[in-house]
């Protein structure tokens, strides 16, 4: 019992970041229908960021969050302009390859900077596991599952009730519409791709602590984040990040009591299996054909 | 146009030999790599570029055969006989290349009903998994160190490397874009096209989307197995890190830096991306980021692809030649005969036969109890307001939906719950409501698309592209041709479909219709959108129809059209028919006139 809510909670810790990433892919998607397969390069990059301002400039943490956010949500706009939004006319998949090469650009970028090795982040708050009742649990965990929770409340909220929060739907509903209604799309999708990659710099420094930051630790996190997004379904943040914890929990149960190397190929005969019944994803809405 | 052909083979075998000429082992190899690489291409430009399928997961079906020719080949080197013969190998090659297109069919299961960014979940996942188990199960894969010391291909007792074996994949490649030419050409190449530009339109016309998109993944999958077989025996050594996520991006990159649906794409892609990292060395760290830069550079400048841009520049200054058939003059009246239904009948005969109908969209009762008979060369009108369950009635008699209950007979057969492709081949046709033509198609692509050589042709004689099928395929342009004719599109015929003005468009999609000779066809909307000459057009067309002896099913809003050519008019208020008959009895019919207007309330009116 004691082992099954140690995995439970480390589990929920690393799906609460699948779940931050996954839902930058949600916001982009249903905006622009513009999938940002360098998600995962930009988590690595927060991690890094972060790694620079707080380890290496000594900053507190919060500010170095905060620089760290900026940072990224810069070169974001950048890369928006320059792969995305030249491809975003043409019904092409130009977008695919161009966001792709943008990744690669990022880990090469990373590995220059940074190195090829793994770095050390300290974790936020203490390091040593609390003892409980046979438990040993990393703060840093807890503090990953809490952040996570409050920062998706916080975009529902920013989704739900603020202008800029509606004018982002109204341009995810309709994008000609929207425009029509005085709504500058052009700088929704802007705002779109600067949600997407802060979410990415929080997970990447929230999980560095666990994971070390290291130029290749986005590739999987990306493709995970991006199986939870698809199998929550694209179009419900809320669904996602439910998805997310329980593929997280799903992932650590497999690897504590069968075997660790069984953990990916399991995750992703799940995602098949998902998809096989819910083609739209858990959560999302089943798309009917208009004939 | 056959002289640019010869042209573009030539320069293509020039090239193909320049390795040869350069003396170099390291651009041999690089050049083998090329001829593999294109191979696997080939086969995922059919899945992506022509049938509008992702798969982010060929590095998969790349392992399976690479692993299949590796491990059949070691495992069976031992025994004399096989040894000088090298018969194994070859066993192997082509076991791999079974394996991986039943991995293939698999993997088509799942993928049947996703799209987008879905379907491209599947494929990931199915790489994943597929490298995860090379990775792991050490007993049988060899784990991270994968397979090593494979034994070379052997042709005559001599081991084929180097140089012979350059010529071995050029002497596959060739066959490969030999057969990749030939499907796109065939009409199940045209299948193929038609899913990705609109299944429900592929569907009407008798194309099963299920099967051609199995099909896809099966022939994509067989060639990336047979790649990955020949890339074994390249490498002599294989090990799952060839097999990551990361070269399934590249193959797709290869397909979309090359350009997507063009012939000379992905063997174009594969040869720039195979050799642009070798000319970036000099970058040392920063061979990525420059690698990258390139890739987003010449999307920005090229964003159809290499071919795709250079073909497309091509087209643009040629001048437009009509096509040598359009002169051709055919014998109108001897050929209109053959667009009479294929299977004919008296008219006036029941031929669709609706009992006791009944669709249900959640809680909403689309519609209810509908009993309706159509009868044979007879134009029965189908009206009733916005929402009365008007397309609802089409789509479950095209098996478009299943109904919740009730009962469908065409001809007397129960055809209840058929998919919409047999619905099709049963001599049910269709037009859409919004416009579903193929939209990058000709005019004549299009009608084309709608005889039942479309879905009837012969896999291996699309494959080969054999005299009767080529012969079928001008029989089938001829009357096609003649179709066009009657609807007045022939001087459209080798336009795209989409740059018609919307009044033709409407015509075309009747056309296609029309081309699978059906017994029924079913008209959503013809006249909607259209200016009074445009009505006029379909009016007498319509007419023209029934006088073939088609059945028509129409819906329409126009009503001084339904009530000039109908026989008979069914009217339908929130999915119940409220009343049936010849025109003039519904046009006089109370509750009618209370469903179209209102019901005038009994106080206002008396004196």
């Amino acid at each position: 019992m004691v082992f099954f809510l140690q995995l439970v909670i480390s589990g929920a810790a690393v799906g609460s970041i699948y779940g931050l990433v996954a839902v930058g892919y949600s916001i982009t998607y249903t905006t622009v229908k513009v999938l940002n397969f360098s998600q995962g390069q930009f988590v690595m990059l927060g991690a890094m960021i972060g790694l620079t301002f707080h380890v290496w400039w000594s900053w507190p943490l919060l500010p170095a969050i905060a620089a760290s956010i900026l940072v990224l949500v810069a070169l974001t706009l950048l890369v928006e302009r320059v792969s995305v939004r030249p491809f975003l006319s043409a019904e092409s998949m130009s977008w695919v390859l161009s966001t792709l090469a943008i990744g690669i650009i990022a880990e090469n970028v990373a590995q220059l900077v940074w190195g090829r090795e793994a770095l050390p982040f300290p974790a936020a708050i203490r390091d040593q596991p609390i003892r409980w009742r046979g438990m040993g649990i990393y703060p840093q965990e807890l503090l990953i599952i809490g952040a996570s929770c409050a920062l998706m409340a916080a975009l529902d909220l920013f989704y739900g009730r603020t202008v800029a929060g509606k004018a982002l739907r109204a341009t995810a509903h309709d994008f000609d519409v929207a425009s029509l209604m005085g709504i500058d799309v052009k700088a929704m999708v802007s705002v779109s791709f600067a949600i997407s990659s802060a979410l990415a710099a929080v997970g990447g420094i929230l999980v560095a602590p666990i994971t070390l930051a290291e130029s290749t630790m986005g590739n999987i996190l990306g493709l995970k984040a991006f199986a939870v997004a698809i199998i929550g379904g694209l179009d419900s943040p809320r669904g996602i990040f439910v998805c997310a914890v329980a593929y997280g929990v799903f992932e650590a149960l497999c690897a504590g009591y069968i075997y660790p190397g069984i953990r990916d190929t399991l995750g992703f005969l799940l995602v098949i299996l998902v998809l096989l019944f819910r083609p739209s994803g858990i959560f999302g809405r089943a798309q009917i054909e208009k004939v | 146009m056959l002289t640019g052909r010869a042209l573009v083979t030539a320069a293509g075998v020039v090239v193909a030999l320049i390795p040869l000429a350069l003396g170099s082992n390291y651009y041999l190899f690089l050049a083998t790599l090329v001829g593999i690489y294109a191979i696997v291409a080939i086969g995922l430009n059919l899945l992506v570029g022509y049938l509008g399928q992702v798969s982010l997961g060929h590095a998969g079906f790349f392992a399976f055969g690479a692993y299949t020719a590796a491990m059949v080949g070691k495992a069976l080197d031992g025994i004399d006989g096989l040894k000088t013969t090298g018969l194994h190998l070859w066993g192997g090659l082509v076991l791999g290349v079974v394996v991986a297109a039943i991995v293939g069919a698999a993997v088509a299961y799942p993928a049947l009903r996703v799209k987008g960014p879905y379907l491209a979940m599947v494929t990931i996942a199915f790489g994943i998994i597929v490298f995860s188990v090379l990775m792991e199960w050490t007993a049988f894969t060899g784990g991270p160190l994968g397979i090593t010391a494979i034994p070379r291909l052997r042709l005559g007792g001599q081991p084929l490397r180097g140089t012979s074996f350059y010529i071995l994949v050029l002497a596959i490649l060739a066959p490969v874009m030999v057969f990749q030419h030939n499907w796109i050409v065939s009409p199940r190449g045209r299948g193929f096209v038609a899913v990705r530009q609109s299944e429900v339109a592929a569907a009407a016309v008798g194309i099963s989307v299920h099967r051609t998109k199995v099909l896809g993944f099966m022939l994509s999958a067989a060639l990336a197995g047979l790649g990955g077989g020949l890339f074994a025996f390249h490498q002599a050594y294989i090990s799952p890190d060839s097999f990551e996520f990361l070269q399934s991006v590249f193959f797709v990159l290869v397909v979309i830096f090359g350009g997507k649906a063009t012939r000379l794409g992905p063997v174009v892609g594969a040869a720039c991306l195979t050799f642009l990292p070798e000319l970036l060395h000099r970058f040392a760290h920063f061979r990525l980021i420059v690698y990258g830069g390139l890739l987003v550079a010449v999307m920005y400048s090229l964003p159809e692809g290499v071919v795709g841009t250079a073909e497309a520049w091509f087209t643009r200054r040629r001048v437009r030649r009509p096509s040598a058939p359009l002169a051709v003059d055919l014998d109108g009246a001897a050929r209109v005969g053959e667009l009479a239904p294929a299977r004919a009948g008296s008219p006036g005969v029941e031929l669709l036969r609706i009992d006791q109908l009944r669709m249900q969209f959640g809680g909403l009762v689309a519609v209810d109890a509908l009993d309706l008979v159509v009868r044979r060369a007879s134009i029965h009108a189908l009206i009733g307001p916005n929402g009365a369950g008007k397309t609802t009635v089409v789509n479950i008699v095209a098996g478009v939906y299943r109904p919740t209950a009730g009962r469908i007979a065409l001809e007397g057969e129960v055809v209840t719950g058929w998919p919409a492709h047999r619905m099709a081949r049963a001599g049910v046709s269709r037009t859409f409501q919004n416009l579903q033509l193929f939209g990058q198609m000709t005019v004549l692509e299009n009608v084309m698309c709608g005889f039942p050589l479309t879905h009837r042709a012969g896999l291996v004689a699309c494959a080969t592209r054999t005299p009767a099928l080529r012969a079928a395929e001008q029989t089938v342009r001829g009357q096609a041709l003649v179709l066009l004719r009657e609807v007045g599109l022939t001087e459209q015929a080798d336009r795209v479909a989409t740059a018609l003005p919307y009044g033709q468009q409407r015509v075309l999609e009747i056309a296609r219709a029309l081309a699978s000779r059906p017994s029924l066809l079913l008209l959503d909307e013809p006249a909607a959108g259209l200016n009074a000459h445009e009505i006029d057009v379909i009016d007498d067309l319509i007419q023209r129809i029934r006088d073939w002896g088609v059945t028509v099913l129409l819906i329409e809003h126009h009503m001084d059209l339904v009530m000039r050519i109908s026989d008979v008019v069914t009217v339908l208020d929130y999915g119940v028919k409220i009343a049936e008959g010849a025109p003039e009895l519904v046009q006089r019919d109370d509750r009618v006139i209370e469903a179209y207007l209102g019901r005038v309330r009994s106080v206002a009116c008396s004196p």
